[in-house]
C-alpha cells in the first residue's frame, strides 16, 4: 500500500477545510445579538432561535416540508419499484430508450426543468385546486417528478447485485411474479429500497430550484423560506436554522459512520 | 422408494437456439427416458446449459419442439412447468433460512403447513442437514448449500429434475461424496435426471445415459460404455478420454467385423454392426504390455519411451518401429522390471477392443 | 397469457405514465414554443445565436463552468486521494468532510460563504479589525463569489467517480514500479494519475454538465451581476416575456448537455463509477 505523502496529506487538509469552513462560519453568526445580520461582537444571545419559535411560519414550513418530503419520495420510490423491477424482470428489448426516458429529469438543466414543471402545474390549475400551482400536493408531484430518477437509479444499482439465478429458481419451483417480488426479490434488496426512500426524502427536503417556480405565498417549504429571507435583507434567523440543520447532518452522518465502524470490527 | 414422484418423460425434435446470428443449438433431438439419469457432457460453451435453459422453460427455442408425456410443452413457461433446477452456484434465497428455502416451492404451490413440515423435514434428514434447519446461506460450508439446493429441488417431487454443473465449486473430496448422494437421490426418488457437466469422469460414473455436445450439436447419445468403446465420432472419442489412431491398409470385412494390416502386421478386429473404415482406434486402458508376443489377439511390437507412474495406473509412451507414437496403461501391479525405458516390447489386445471412425 | 403480457406494462406504465404526463408533455410543450412563438420557424435560434448580449452569457457561462470544473476536480482528487490511500484515522476524517457538505442543501451552504466573505462578513471584519486591510474586500455578489460557491458545491459530486476509479486499481502496478526504483512522486504522475484518468475525466464532465444549468449559487452568491445561461433562461421566461428565445436558449442548452453525456457514457461507462 503507498500511503499519502505529507504535500498529499496537506493539499487534502486544506480542501477538508475549505469544505467546512462556510459551514463553521455560520456557528458564531446565529448567536449574535443584533436584530439584522450582524458579526459577533462578544455578545451572545439566542435571539435568532427564538425568533425561529415565535415565528409559527417556519414550524409550518418544516412541517410542510416533511409532509411533502414523505408524499414526493413515497411516490418516486413506489413507481421507481415498480420500475426497476419490471425493466430487471422482464428485460424488455427497448429498456435503454426506457431509461434514457425516465432518467431526463435529473439530466436536463433544472431551470428547464422548473419551467415545465411550472407550465404544467399552472396548466392543472385552471381545472382543479388541489394539484396545482401553489398546493402542497402540487409541489409534492413536482419533487416526485424530480426525485422519481435518482429513486431509479438507486433500485437498479441495488438490483443489479441480486443473483439473476435466485429469481430463476423462484421461477423454476412456479413462482407468479408476485411471489418472486415480495418473496424472493424484496426481501433481498430491501436495505436498498429503504436507502433510496431515504436518499429520496433528503432531496425532497432540500428541494429549491423548482419549488421556487411552483410556490408563491401559500405552499411555503422550508428552503423556500430561506430562499426568502436570503434574497434581499438578509435574515439572521437563516444562520440559525442552518445551524440546526448542519446539526442534524452532522450527527446523522456520525451515527452513521459509527454504526458502519462497528460493522467493520 | 419414495412415493410420489411421478417421473416424466421428455421428448425434444430439432431443438435450435439462434441468438442473432449465432446458433447456440442446432436441430437437437433426442428423447430422455421416465426415471432416467441422462448427462449432457461436452465442452465450455458448447449448448448445454442453453438446453438445460429451455428444457426448464427460462429460454424459448428457435426452432424444433419439445413434448412431455406427449404433450406439446415448447411454449409452457417455466412457472408453469414446475421441473426442478439446481443451479451452478446453488442460487438459495440469501434471506432464508434452510429450512424456509426448502419450504419455498411447497409454499408457492399453497400445500397445507402440516405437509409442508413434515416434507421440509423429512428432506432434511435425507440430505444430512438436521442441525443446521435455521441457518442461512452464508453460514453453510459449500457441501452444505449444494445439499440445500438438492433438497430445495426435490422437495415438491418435481417429474424431472435439472441440475446445471451443481458440484463445480466444490473440491474434489466433496465433489465425490456429492456424486454418491445425487446418485443415491436419483434411486431413491426414481425421478427424471438431467444433469450437465464437462467433466467426464463424473458424467461416465453417475449416467445411464450420456449426451454429448459440440458446437451446438448433439454429437452422439447414449450408454457411458457406448460412448466410450463406441464413439460416433474422433471428437466423442477424444473428448472422453486418451485414444490411438492406428490407420490400417488392405482392409477387409470378415464375418463380424473386419481384418488389415498394419505396418505389415496382420490385425482382426471384431466389430459387430460397425461402420468399417481405416481408421482403428484404441484407448491406452484396453491395450496390455507383454515380453513376449502373445499368443492370440492384436499385437504389435513398439519401443517404450517415457514411464509415468500414475498410482494404481502406470502410463507407457511407445514409439512403433514406423515412428507411430501410443499410449498405454495398464494396472501398476501388472508391470515389471522389463516395461523400462528404451526396452522393446509387445502391446496386445484382444480383437473385440477398439473401435472403426 | 393474455395476464402474463400485461405484468410488465403494469410494472413499467405507471412511471412512464406518471413522468409522460407530468414531465415530457409540458417539456416538448415548452420546447416547440423556440418555433412557434412569437411567429412559427426558427428565427429564435437565429437570433439566440447572434444577440451579444446571449452570445456574452454563453462565454461567461462556459468560463465559470470550466473554472469550477478544473478546480473541483483538483481538489476533488486531492482529497479523495487520502481518503482512499490513507491511515485509518485520515480515512475517517476525510469522509466525513466529505459527507457532511454532501448532505447539507445548497442553501446553507451558500448562506454560510456570505455569512464568511460578505462585505460585513466574519473574513472582511475580522482583517480590518487587525488592521490587515482598511476598506473591505468584494468577495461576494461577483464572479469570484459565484465560483467559490459552485466550487464548494460541487466537490463531494466530483469526489465518488475519482474514489471509484482510486479503489478499482491493482495495488500490484505500484509495487512494481516502486520495485523499479521509481520514486513516490514518479510513480504518482506516471502511474497513478494516468490510470485513474478515466474517473478524472468522468468527475470533470459530470462536475461541467451540473455546473451548466446551475441556478441557486449564482443567484445568492451572484447578485444579479454575473448572469449564467439558466439565469437568463430565467429571466427571459419569467421577467421579460419572451417565451421563444428562452426556449430557443433552453433548447440549445439540452443539446449542448446531451452531447456531454453522450461523451460521459462513451468514454467512462458510468455504471464503473456507480459500483
Ligand atoms: N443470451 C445470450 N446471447 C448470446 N449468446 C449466448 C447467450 N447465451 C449463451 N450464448 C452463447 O451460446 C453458447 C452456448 O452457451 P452455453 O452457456 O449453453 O454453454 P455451456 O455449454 O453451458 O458452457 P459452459 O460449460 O461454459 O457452461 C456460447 O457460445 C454462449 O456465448
Ligand atoms: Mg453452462
Amino acid at each position: 500500500m503507498m500511503k499519502p505523502s505529507p504535500i498529499a496529506v496537506v493539499l487534502a487538509f486544506a480542501v477538508a477545510v475549505f469544505l467546512l469552513l462556510p459551514l463553521i462560519a455560520v456557528i458564531p453568526v446565529s448567536f449574535t445579538p443584533a436584530r439584522f445580520l450582524s458579526m459577533p461582537t462578544g455578545i451572545w444571545s439566542l435571539r435568532h432561535y427564538q425568533a425561529l419559535i415565535d415565528n409559527p411560519a417556519w414550524l409550518q414550513a418544516t412541517g410542510l416540508s416533511i409532509r411533502i418530503g414523505i408524499l414526493s419520495s413515497g411516490i418516486a420510490t413506489l413507481l421507481a419499484l415498480m420500475f426497476s423491477l419490471g425493466i430487471w424482470m422482464f428485460r424488455p428489448w427497448f429498456s435503454g430508450l426506457l431509461f434514457g426516458f425516465v432518467l431526463l429529469p435529473m439530466v436536463a438543466p433544472p431551470v428547464v426543468s422548473a419551467i415545465t414543471l411550472y407550465f404544467f402545474l399552472i396548466g392543472l390549475s385552471k381545472i382543479n385546486s388541489i394539484v396545482a400551482y401553489d398546493t402542497w400536493i402540487g409541489v409534492a408531484i413536482a419533487h416526485a417528478v424530480m426525485i422519481a430518477p435518482f429513486a431509479v437509479v438507486m433500485v437498479t444499482v441495488s438490483l443489479s447485485q441480486v443473483d439473476r439465478r435466485i429469481d430463476l429458481a423462484a421461477r423454476g419451483f412456479g413462482a407468479s411474479v408476485g411471489q418472486r417480488v415480495f418473496k424472493v426479490i424484496l426481501p433481498t434488496i430491501r436495505f436498498g429500497v429503504l436507502t433510496a426512500f431515504f436518499l429520496s426524502f433528503v432531496l425532497s427536503w432540500e428541494e429549491i430550484g423548482v419549488t421556487l417556480f411552483i410556490t408563491s405565498i401559500d405552499a411555503v417549504t422550508l428552503p423556500r423560506m430561506m430562499w426568502m429571507g436570503l434574497r434581499d435583507n438578509i435574515d439572521p434567523a437563516i444562520a440559525a436554522i442552518s445551524v440546526i440543520l448542519i446539526v442534524v447532518v452532522i450527527s446523522a452522518v456520525l451515527i452513521k459512520t459509527a454504526i458502519a465502524q462497528r460493522e467493520k470490527m | 422408494m419414495h412415493g410420489g414422484h411421478e417421473a416424466a418423460e421428455i421428448t425434444a425434435a430439432g431443438i435450435g437456439k439462434a441468438y442473432g446470428d449465432f446458433h447456440a443449438l442446432s436441430d437437437i433431438s433426442l428423447t430422455i427416458g421416465s426415471g432416467e439419469f441422462l448427462t449432457l457432457l461436452g465442452p465450455s460453451g458448447s449448448g448445454k446449459s442453453t438446453f438445460l435453459m429451455i428444457l426448464a422453460g427460462f429460454e424459448e427455442p428457435t426452432s424444433g419442439k419439445l413434448h412431455k408425456d406427449g404433450l406439446d410443452i415448447t411454449r409452457v413457461p417455466a412457472e408453469k412447468r414446475a421441473f426442478g433446477m439446481v443451479f451452478q452456484g446453488y442460487a438459495l434465497f440469501p434471506h432464508m433460512t434452510v429450512e424456509q428455502n426448502i419450504a419455498f416451492p411447497l409454499k408457492v404451490q399453497k400445500r397445507s403447513a402440516r405437509d409442508i413440515k413434515r416434507r421440509v423435514d423429512d428432506m432434511i434428514a435425507r440430505v444430512g442437514l438436521r442441525g443446521h434447519e435455521h441457518k442461512r446461506p452464508a453460514g453453510l460450508s459449500g457441501g452444505q448449500q449444494q445439499r440445500v439446493a438438492l433438497a430445495r429441488a426435490l422437495v415438491f417431487e418435481p417429474s424431472v429434475l435439472l441440475l446445471d454443473e451443481p458440484f463445480s465449486a466444490l473440491d474434489k473430496n466433496l465433489r465425490g461424496a456429492m456424486q454418491e448422494e445425487v446418485r443415491r437421490l436419483h434411486q431413491e426418488t426414481g425421478t427424471t435426471f438431467v444433469f450437465v457437466t464437462h467433466d467426464q469422469s463424473e458424467a461416465l460414473a453417475l449416467s445411464t445415459r450420456i449426451g454429448i455436445f459440440n458446437q451446438g450439436r448433439l454429437q452422439q447419445i447414449g450408454t457411458p460404455k457406448d460412448v466410450y468403446e463406441r464413439p460416433a465420432n474422433r471428437f466423442v472419442a477424444e473428448f472422453l478420454g486418451d485414444v490411438n489412431f492406428l490407420s490400417l491398409s488392405s482392409v477387409k470385412p470378415t464375418d463380424d467385423g473386419a481384418e488389415g494390416l498394419f505396418e505389415g502386421r496382420p490385425m482382426r478386429i471384431s466389430a459387430p454392426g460397425q461402420a468399417i473404415s481405416a481408421q482403428f482406434a484404441i484407448r491406452p486402458e484396453h491395450m496390455v504390455l507383454f515380453e513376449q508376443a502373445p499368443r492370440d489377439g492384436n499385437m504389435l511390437q513398439a519401443t517404450i519411451g517415457d514411464v509415468t507412474y500414475l498410482g494404481a495406473e502406470t502410463r507407457f509412451s511407445l514409439k512403433t518401429p514406423g515412428g507411430i507414437d501410443l499410449v498405454l496403461q495398464m494396472p501398476t501391479r501388472e508391470v515389471t522390471g522389463a516395461f523400462a525405458p528404451g526396452r522393446s516390447v509387445w502391446a496386445g489386445w484382444p480383437a473385440n477392443q477398439g473401435f472403426f471412425l | 397469457m393474455t395476464l402474463d403480457r400485461l405484468k410488465p406494462v403494469l410494472l413499467l406504465g405507471p412511471l412512464v405514465l406518471f413522468l409522460g404526463l407530468a414531465y415530457f408533455v409540458p417539456f416538448l410543450g415548452v420546447m416547440q414554443w423556440s418555433v412557434t412563438l412569437p411567429e412559427p420557424g426558427i428565427g429564435q435560434y437565429g437570433k439566440a445565436i447572434s444577440d451579444p448580449l446571449i452570445h456574452s452569457v454563453f462565454l461567461r457561462t462556459f468560463r465559470i463552468c470550466l473554472i469550477v470544473t478544473v478546480a473541483s476536480v483538483v481538489c476533488a482528487y486531492a482529497i479523495t486521494y487520502v481518503w482512499v490511500r490513507g491511515t485509518p484515522l485520515q480515512r475517517l476524517l476525510t469522509e466525513l468532510c466529505i459527507l457532511i457538505p454532501f448532505w447539507i442543501s445548497v442553501l446553507t451552504r451558500a448562506f454560510g460563504w456570505v455569512a464568511l466573505l460578505s462585505n460585513r462578513g466574519l473574513l472582511n471584519t475580522w482583517m480590518q479589525s487587525l488592521g490587515i486591510i482598511s476598506e473591505p474586500l468584494t468577495m461576494v455578489r461577483n464572479e469570484f463569489g459565484v465560483v467559490l460557491g459552485m466550487t464548494h458545491f460541487l466537490i463531494p459530486f466530483a469526489v465518488f467517480p475519482i474514489a471509484s476509479a482510486m479503489r478499482s486499481l491493482d495495488e500490484r502496478v505500484f509495487l512494481a514500479a516502486r520495485g523499479m526504483g521509481a520514486s513516490q512522486m514518479r510513480t504518482f504522475w506516471t502511474i497513478f494519475v494516468p490510470i485513474t484518468l478515466p474517473g478524472i475525466l468522468g468527475a470533470g464532465l459530470m462536475v461541467f454538465v451540473f455546473a451548466l444549468g446551475f441556478f441557486i449559487t449564482p443567484a445568492i452568491l451572484g447578485g444579479g451581476r454575473s448572469v449564467m445561461i439558466a439565469e437568463l433562461i430565467y429571466l427571459r421566461i419569467f421577467q421579460s416575456p419572451d417565451w421563444g428565445l428562452g426556449a430557443a436558449v433552453s433548447v440549445l442548452l439540452m443539446v449542448f448537455v446531451g452531447v456531454l453525456l453522450a461523451l460521459l457514457v462513451r468514454f467512462v461507462r458510468p455504471n464503473r463509477m456507480l459500483g
